[in-house]
């Protein structure tokens, strides 16, 4: 059965590292190897980022809903902000020759590199709702003994 | 992070430590590489041995120090990127712009 843990910040910068740092502690407790409980965190971190910014313009006043759920076999986590969203479709491919310079617009793609899923959901009146999925590698296969089905 | 700086003659190797991440990471990176740039320093090394990951500012910082040492007539270049940012530079195509060493040695002669 899945577990699911909620929170509610303000729309600070500076909680991301909170965001990050408990993101990658229930990744690891929910036996993700560090590189991909760290790929999970630093997407998170991109979407609370984006919350932040450019879904809440920055208004302190405004809040991010975290949410992490687990089941046995992947960790899904929803980033919802409470602004006018943004458009997801409206960034440039940060990989193109021409774009390589650029010092921003690389967060979305972060995002889509670090996880298995990553889906937009712009809820009318309420805000951005940003889904990351995380699939847990089936544990590896035991090596049959010789002998051992007998 | 943290960020120390040694000279080697023309030659300043920035040791950094720590993650380059938004709000201070991405900030102190800043600081170090313009207060080097405003003393008329035109050869930098970026030591990122002791960085352990970078976000989308911290990427961004890194371009924007880039660029502006082009603008003062100086050149950056990285040294040791480690693990998760060697791994961040290849995915964000970065290697492709930036002069990447793994010897000190060599980076410091390369200008």
């Amino acid at each position: 059965m899945g577990q699911t843990v909620k929170l509610k910040l303000n729309s600070r910068i500076t909680y991301v590292d909170l965001v990050h740092q408990m993101t990658e502690d229930m990744a690891r407790r929910c036996r993700f190897p560090k590189p991909a409980a760290l790929d999970l965190a630093l997407a998170v971190r991109e979407a609370f980022i984006n919350a932040v910014k450019h879904g809440n313009g920055m208004d302190e006043a405004k809040q991010v809903e975290v949410e992490f759920e687990r089941n046995a076999s992947r960790f899904l986590v929803s980033i919802r902000d409470e602004g006018n969203g943004f458009d997801p479709t409206l960034t440039a491919d940060p990989r193109a020759a021409e774009n390589l310079e650029r010092t921003s617009g690389r967060g979305i793609f972060f995002m889509k590199s670090f996880v298995d899923e990553v889906s937009f959901q712009r809820r009318p009146g309420r805000g951005m709702e940003v889904l990351l999925v995380k699939n847990l590698a089936p544990p590896a296969k035991r090596t049959e003994e010789p002998g051992g089905d007998q | 992070m943290k960020a120390s700086v040694r000279h080697h003659g023309k030659v300043t190797v920035v040791d950094l430590s720590g993650k380059i991440t938004i709000g201070d990471g991405d900030i102190k990176l800043r600081e170090a590489v313009n207060a080097l740039l405003d003393e008329g320093r035109k050869a930098v090394i970026l030591n990122l041995n002791g960085v352990s990951y970078m976000d989308s500012a911290g990427i961004g910082e890194l371009v924007a120090c880039y660029k502006r040492a082009a603008e003062k007539g100086a050149k950056l270049k990285l040294l040791n990127p480690g693990g998760k940012v060697q791994d961040l530079l290849i995915l964000t195509r970065l290697q492709e712009i930036f002069e990447i060493y793994r010897d000190e040695r060599e980076a410091l002669t390369s200008f």
